[in-house]
């Protein structure tokens, strides 16, 4: 895993704030976590410097108190870099990577769909995957969001 | 002409012309409705033809649980084909929900949102179900 | 869509009868497509929440049910995460199987393709033949799992189901059987002006706007970028199996019929690889209920391109997150690029060529004309015509080929 402990060694030496928060799970598999303001500087070293070219994915989830975000990059070499990071639920402001990866527009309209997350830089356009009719502040992926169906009783989990 | 008469002479036609909607689903029941167009099951050899515009169709059938964003599109569909029209719902998604079932997004088979005919059960459907599953409801409207 | 700069899309108000948003909407100048805006979310079914609900085994069965085509690519992909996590080793004879049913799917996805393409452009014939011989792999797949399509292969920890002494020979059989419709296929598209000419030069997606726009799969190996997660993040068996990653420098809907094309022919070997090197051994390594606190990403080369899942357990027989980015929602960008400044026509076999895992046919298309200013609705069954005729008006007619080949077949 030479390729994936050296990224580690450049990660560190460029941002002091890593260390202790990123590891190696397994081969092409590193994970790291960051406070919301160092995340601009850490993804875009990430992407111009370290030549993780992909973005997979953004995932979205409900931590109780905040909200995370781990954005899954990917390099040629099958290694991916995921970067989680979070923001308070009462203000979950993130600012959008399409400068970046145009592909991410769709991801993020996702998070701001069904988590509620506000996107900053996001161009006009339909929102993803809601109705238009959708009621206003109802965030489906919350975990303290219920369906109207299991708000019933009606989900048989044993199904 | 009489309600009766009107299904009478519609029977008679034997050329029922199908119109395949897909509410929603993961596209295995479209495929296999698909599938029996083509020449291994070749459902056109009972005379079914599939169409492209709901004012031309006979038999609606109808695939998946009814999403959110397409619930009203099903309904005007529905709405436009002319009578004797019938309903078939292709898969577990179609008759119930199937998995999907409870789903915040998913109605709970089409049977929530528009009147069916015929169930044809299948996770997906098999081509030879749902041939088996037309000829029924052809059958069953034939007067004996 | 993210270069407002360049064209305005006026959403003008609904058309009275339409009280749902239209599947697209493309902006139009004259013949020619100025942009193109794709609406989704027509099949949200909310799955990821559902897999909240449910157990990491019953997940296996909705998560196999996002797409019909690609059901075993995802399945994989989630069970491969949820083993990362829990630490199961999944036996050598699991990974092989599991590597072998991949890759009959990928083959009943390509040929499905073939046809769908062929019906695009009024290449009807070519529906008939392909899906003809995709029912070679679907009675395969049916034999070996018990079902044409969900085949309920995977669980947590390995398959479900072993292959049999006796189904090897029936593979081999398949195999040998659709290598020779495929090099038919090959041939046909070769040679065959009339469909060189109707796909060559259609929806061009440079090597340039494939990587800037994140395009995955075959789409992406057509313009040039080799990109295959099976080579580049190995998973299951690919890792000691011997194979060709197909590109294609032809950046074009030619391009991508081409590249699926050559991606069967590597399927077959692929196929007959897993056959001679699969190990003896258990077909399912032990797993509890629950998946101890952790997370994975995990990535698959569906038949569209790339898939990843990223898993979060929290201890419990339920996982805490599953998160499916599935391959077409990657190449939305590379569509709209490819649309731009091409001809209305053109739209049917351009979205067609990445394989969407949307259900075209369904969709309402708004069409916004520039000078002078006006709108139509038209169904996807309308656009297609039109678009075949089109085409034909530009003397590229489907129609000979069709009635010739329909008098050869058996």
């Amino acid at each position: 895993m030479i390729q994936e402990e050296e990224i580690l060694r450049e990660l560190k030496s460029k941002f002091i704030f890593l260390e202790n928060r990123m590891r190696i799970s397994r081969q092409r598999r590193i994970f790291l976590e960051v406070e919301y303001s160092n995340f601009p500087a850490l993804f875009d070293y990430a992407v111009k410097v370290l030549g993780f070219s992909m973005l997979c994915a953004i995932t979205g989830l409900d931590e109780g108190e905040t909200l995370g975000f781990i954005y899954h990059l990917a390099k040629d070499s099958g290694i991916t870099l995921n970067i989680k990071t979070a923001l308070p639920k009462e203000k979950p402001l993130i600012n959008s990577v399409i400068n970046y990866f145009p592909c991410a527009e769709v991801y993020e309209r996702e998070l701001a769909d069904l988590f509620g997350a506000q996107v900053e830089g996001m161009p006009a356009g339909n929102r993803y995957p809601l109705t238009d009719d959708w009621p206003e502040n109802e965030f489906p992926m919350r975990k303290d969001w219920l369906s109207p169906q299991a708000q019933k009783g009606q989900v048989d989990k044993n199904a | 002409m009489g309600v009766a008469e009107k299904i009478v002479s519609w029977a008679r036609r034997k050329s029922p012309w199908i119109l395949h909607f897909n509410s929603g689903a993961c596209n295995a029941c479209d495929i296999e409705i698909v599938a029996s167009l083509t020449p291994v099951y070749d459902i056109e050899r009972f005379g079914m033809q599939l169409k492209a515009s709901p004012r031309h169709a006979d038999i609606l059938v109808c695939s998946g649980p009814v999403t959110k964003q397409i619930e009203a599109r099903i309904k005007r569909i529905y709405e436009q084909m002319p009578e004797p029209k019938f309903v078939i719902a292709v898969g577990s998604c179609g008759s119930s929900g199937g998995v999907f079932s409870g789903c915040y997004n998913v109605g709970g088979g089409i049977n929530s949102v528009i009147p069916v005919s015929l169930y044809i059960p299948g996770c997906p459907a098999s081509p030879k179900a749902i041939i088996d599953g037309v000829i029924k409801l052809l059958k069953s409207l034939e007067v004996k | 869509m993210h270069n407002s700069g360049e064209f305005k899309l006026p959403f003008g108000p609904q058309h009275p009868a339409l009280k749902e948003p239209e599947g697209f909407s493309v902006a139009l100048k004259g013949e020619k497509i100025l942009g193109v805006d794709i609406r989704l979310g027509y099949n949200h079914r909310g799955i990821e929440k559902a897999c909240e609900e449910r157990t990491y085994i019953q997940d296996i069965y909705l998560i196999e049910r996002i797409c019909g085509i690609c059901s075993h690519a995802h399945s994989s992909c989630f069970v491969q995460a949820v083993e990362e996590i829990a630490g199961i080793e999944t036996p050598k004879r699991a990974l092989f199987i599991r590597t072998l049913i991949g890759e009959l799917e990928r083959i009943h996805s390509h040929l499905l393709w073939l046809g769908v393409a062929g019906h695009e452009i009024g290449f009807d014939t070519l529906l008939m033949y392909s899906w003809r011989d995709r029912e070679i792999v679907m009675d395969l797949l049916a034999l070996l799992t018990g079902n044409r399509v969900h085949y309920a292969m995977n669980t947590i920890g390995g398959v479900r189901r072993d292959i049999k002494g006796q189904h090897r020979q029936k593979i081999q059989q398949a195999i040998g059987q659709l290598e020779e419709r495929t090099k038919y296929y090959i041939d046909l598209v070769s040679n065959e002006t009339t469909i060189i000419k109707r796909l060559s030069g259609v929806g061009v997606l440079s090597k340039e706007d494939a990587l800037r726009l994140g395009a995955v799969g075959p789409t992406a190996r057509a313009s040039g970028v080799k990109r295959d997660i099976r080579c580049d993040d190995p998973y299951a068996a690919y890792g000691e199996l011997s194979f060709e990653v197909v590109t294609d420098d032809r950046c074009d809907v030619y391009g991508r019929t081409v590249v699926r094309l050559k991606e069967l022919m590597q399927s077959y070997a692929i196929v007959r690889q897993v056959l001679e090197l699969m190990p003896q051994g258990p077909i399912a390594a032990k797993f509890g209920r629950k998946v101890p606190a952790g997370e994975a990403f995990s990535r698959y080369e569906a038949p569209r391109g790339e898939d990843v899942h990223y898993i979060k357990a929290n201890g419990t027989d339920k996982p805490e997150r599953v998160k499916v980015r599935a391959p077409t929602l990657a190449n939305i960008q590379s569509v709209k690029q490819m649309l731009k400044d091409r001809y209305l026509a053109d739209m049917p076999i351009v979205i067609a060529a990445i394989d969407p895992c949307f259900s075209c046919t369904d969709r309402t298309i708004a069409l916004n004309y520039a000078h002078p200013a006006k709108k139509a609705l038209l169904s996807w069954p309308q656009l297609h015509s039109f678009s075949i005729e089109w085409y034909k008006k530009q003397g590229i007619d489907f129609s000979k080929l069709n009635q010739s080949l329909r008098r050869t077949s058996d």
